[in-house]
């Protein structure tokens, strides 16, 4: 059942056994799988079935470097389906040695080990329509595929590992039908106001919240979950202090802390010496009709040796930017700069205004490839815009073998880096939250290194040659800051409340029945996106509570 | 002594693999009735129209059992179960009787023999309820209700299925594929009427007959699809099932009836009816742990049968 919860009287009092809070990919994942054992699941979510400006603008907070990080109601959504509503719907697992602690890593390791999710990952494959769970281009396919850079020497990266392309499904329009059901009752407009906690501070006995109508409610239930993401679940946290002074969860200090993103940026130029055509950079479908792409990934055994975090790496157009490429479409795509979306547009374009002169060269390319700007755009039309599922991203092939290198990297998690609370309230009275992102020299290294070592083994497969200023690494890395809106760490798991705000079965350290869902509690970040994973674990986390008697609670 | 069993709607596809099967055991023999000569299986044959109960009774008075397949027009259904019960009263032949998973209608979730019987989907569905109706107050009956019969050359679940998809006119439908699909070989039913023809203590029962762990209607697609070599399997989004249910269909239906008056035989490709759409979207989970325990039943493997369909449906 789905209804508003401004419909509701005021001082309503609801039941259910369990209470999850925001509707994006952990809480509708997790809302189906609890919805299964006929237990009564009540989903509250703040936004409605549509954007709506005033209720995105509680997610608006304090950015204190506004170079490094976007601004804080950007690249998350307060609305049925939460962030699905915009992702990109990249899927890609953890690795087994990302579960693992690394000496070089500091602060790394979870309390399970990669088994734990890998349980969960083909369930989770499914709810985001990724296909098989299979990511090995060599087991995943059936037929040969195009070597994505013939003869070049796999020593320290493979090119097996791949990502698969959810449609990207929008979680609210997908299982609209199914949380419809008898067992689910989700409720509108219901913005999270109060955890209330019993006098010893040991459990929540319920819930308060608010609509942006004036009314409020309160929910009883004997298990709650906040599926908040990384930024909201923090905020909720430390705003209810009336119990602990600190915050829920955060007698040490760690709420908040260890935020992390992923380290991403576009480095340099390679030409390959061997036949353009014979360079495989865009996607393979899988049987299934799942866009699927291989990528340039830095060995387990290479990041322990050279001690450096994971990276992965795609052949990618030239700088749009720099008009020299030659290239119409990106040229083209360059002028359209204005009509792309935010999220979109910082990743494809760089803040620096382009000169008169750039602009007509611009122009010049886009004049002189009006056929294959005709082309894309009819690619973009069928296969994107009208498709179901749809053509993840912008591939251009190169006719002279020029690329620039795309990388994506492991950041690592930093006590430092911290979301906390800023001074300003929002219109429900909650303070709004304060953001500083910050990056750490290992993190440079990651890169440097990796970019090094795939500049060597180019130059060594013969293959062509990767050039790029090693001094530039650093200001490239930061040029999209702290990159992709994946916002981890925060809540992180861990053995010991000093460490951590969950256990390993995500429930509040201290808290008998607040549980935390999403990549808000993944200890480290990994290169791979981290939806598939927040799915995973919201699965995991559904078996759990099963598994749970919450009467005594 | 061997059983006479006659086949009412043998001419059709679960009539004709089930004279094969029936023929294949020692202890059966099968008639098949059928309406035209034309449509008479290479066994031995009674031409006969099931709807006039004078000529259904001389018909099968010789017979221990009689199975009723006949699976047309609702109309035709009706008629021709009440001239059976009539043309049945005097010698009491035991009667198969075909119904379907139709019967439990717009019913959700897990659903038995016990469930209640809506028949809300349409004609033929309120049709099969009525009959069955009608088939309790006949004792000597055993009532079955498929689910989705596929199998080689099945019209419905498999060589429409595979038209379709082989057009990228069907795949992963999303949402609107969720539901699910309720499959049973048809070699399995064929299992099933043999098994009811030989255990004295299944009349007056009612069987499901539907494959355990039954894959939602997507799974199903997107592994015929695979056998098939249709592939990739296309994302259908619901504004293509739109235009296909609401625009596709109805002109194709026309275009049937128009070439159906014709003296030669045209055949339009399938179309995907606002009522299939409604299915594919069903949430319904037949349980026939019944026919498992009392008829003996082991469903056959999907995914060894799909290929088995496939490769019947790819050939030249």
């Amino acid at each position: 059942m789905i209804s508003d919860a401004r419909a509701l009287p005021d001082a309503t009092v609801i039941q259910a056994d369990f209470c999850l809070v925001g509707a994006g990919a952990a809480g509708i994942s997790l809302a189906l799988a609890l919805s299964r054992s006929g237990c009564k699941v009540l989903l509250l979510e703040s936004g409605g079935e549509k954007e709506e400006p005033a209720t995105q603008a509680l997610y608006e907070g304090h950015v204190v470097n506004p170079a490094l990080h976007s601004p804080a109601d950007s690249y998350r959504q307060r609305r049925f389906g939460g962030t699905t509503t915009i992702w990109g719907g990249r899927c890609v697992p953890y690795d087994p040695l990302d579960f693992e602690a690394r000496s070089y890593v500091p602060h790394s390791g979870w309390p399970i080990g990669y088994d734990e999710i890998a349980r969960y990952y083909p369930q989770a494959n499914r709810l985001c329509e990724a296909g098989v769970f299979d990511y090995h281009s060599e087991t995943a396919f059936d037929r040969p595929l195009k070597p994505m850079i013939p003869g070049f020497d796999q020593r320290h990266f493979t090119t097996d590992t791949m990502e698969r392309f959810s449609c990207p499904t929008d979680f609210h329009v997908r299982y609209h039908d199914k949380l419809s059901g008898p067992t689910i009752q989700v409720l509108l407009h219901a913005n999270l106001t109060r955890i209330v906690l019993s006098e010893d501070g040991n459990r929540v006995t319920g819930l308060e919240a608010r609509t942006l109508a004036g009314n409020g409610f309160s929910v009883r239930a004997s298990c709650f979950v906040l599926c908040t993401g990384g930024l909201e679940t923090v905020r909720l946290l430390l705003a209810n202090r009336d119990v602990h002074a600190q915050g829920i969860g955060n007698q040490h200090d760690v709420v908040g802390r260890y935020y992390m993103c992923h380290i991403a940026g576009t480095m340099g130029g390679v030409r390959f010496s061997i036949p353009p055509a014979s360079i495989w950079n865009g996607y393979d479908m899988a049987d299934e009709g799942v866009y699927c792409r291989r990528r340039l990934a830095l060995r387990p055994e290479v990041q322990e040796r050279e001690q450096v975090g994971s990276f992965v790496a795609r052949l990618h157009h030239p700088r749009i930017t720099d008009p020299r490429h030659g290239n119409g479409i990106l040229s083209a795509l360059y002028c359209a700069k204005p009509f792309i979306a935010y999220e979109y547009a910082k990743r494809l374009f760089e803040e620096d205004p382009a000169s008169l002169k750039n602009w007509a060269k611009h122009l010049q390319n886009v004049a002189l490839g009006v056929p294959d700007i005709m082309g894309f755009a009819w690619h973009m039309l069928r296969d994107r815009k009208l498709a179901a599922r749809k053509f993840p991203s912008v591939v251009i092939k190169s006719r002279a073998g020029l690329y620039s290198v795309d990388f994506h990297a492991e950041q690592m998690p930093d006590p430092t880096s911290r979301v906390g609370l800023a001074q300003e309230k929002d219109p429900l009275g909650m303070p709004r939250i304060s953001i500083d992102w910050r990056y750490m020299q290992q993190d440079v290294h990651t890169v440097q290194r990796s970019l090094a070592l795939l500049k060597q083994d180019i130059a060594q497969s013969g293959v062509g040659s990767f050039e790029y200023d090693p001094q530039s690494v650093e200001k490239e890395m930061v040029r999209y800051g702290a990159y992709g809106g994946h916002h981890i760490g925060t809540v992180r798991m861990g053995a010991s409340p000093r460490t951590s705000v969950t256990n390993s079965d995500c429930r509040v350290h201290g808290v008998a029945n607040l549980y935390l869902a999403g990549s808000g509690v993944f200890p480290t970040s990994s290169q791979a996106n981290p939806t598939l994973t927040i799915v995973a674990l919201s699965l995991r986390l559904a078996d759990h509570l099963h598994s749970r008697d919450f009467s005594g609670t | 002594m061997k059983r006479t069993v006659l086949v009412l709607g043998a001419g059709g596809y679960v009539g004709r693999k089930l004279m094969g099967a029936l023929a294949c055991c020692e202890d059966i023999q099968p008639t098949a009735g059928v309406r035209r000569m034309s449509s008479a299986t290479g066994y031995e044959s009674l031409c006969l129209d099931a709807t006039d109960a004078g000529a259904l009774e001389k018909h099968i008075s010789g017979f221990d059992v009689v199975v009723n397949c006949i699976g047309s027009d609702p109309t035709v259904m009706r008629d021709s179960a009440q001239a059976l019960l009539r043309a049945a009263q005097a010698r009491e032949p035991l009667i198969v009787h075909f119904s379907s998973m139709a019967v439990y209608g717009s019913s959700c979730g897990l659903v038995d023999e016990q469930a209640a019987l809506r028949g809300d989907i349409g004609a033929y569905a309120s049709a099969k309820v009525e009959i069955e109706r009608q088939m309790a107050s006949y004792a000597r009956r055993v009532i079955l209700r498929p689910g989705c019969i596929y199998g080689p050359g099945s019209p419905a679940w498999s060589s429409r299925i595979a038209q379709l998809l082989k057009a990228r006119r069907l795949g992963d439908l999303g949402a609107a594929g969720d539901g699910i699909a309720n499959l049973v070989h048809v070699d399995d039913v064929a299992a099933a009427v043999i098994a009811a023809i030989r255990a004295p203590t299944c009349e007056g029962e009612t069987f499901n007959l539907a494959m355990n762990n039954p894959p939602t209607w997507n799974d199903y697609f997107i592994s015929f699809a695979k056998a098939l070599g249709a592939v990739p399997v296309r994302r259908i989004g619901e504004r293509a099932l739109k235009i296909e249910s609401r625009v596709v269909a109805p002109a194709l239906k026309i275009g049937e009836m128009i070439l159906g008056k014709l003296p030669v035989s045209v055949a339009l490709p399938p179309f995907i009816s606002p009522g299939l759409l409604g299915l594919l979207r069903q949430d319904i989970t037949l349980v026939s742990e019944k026919a498992e325990r009392e008829l003996g039943l082991r469903w056959q493997n999907l995914e060894e049968s799909l290929r088995v369909v496939a490769a019947f449906e790819n050939w030249p």
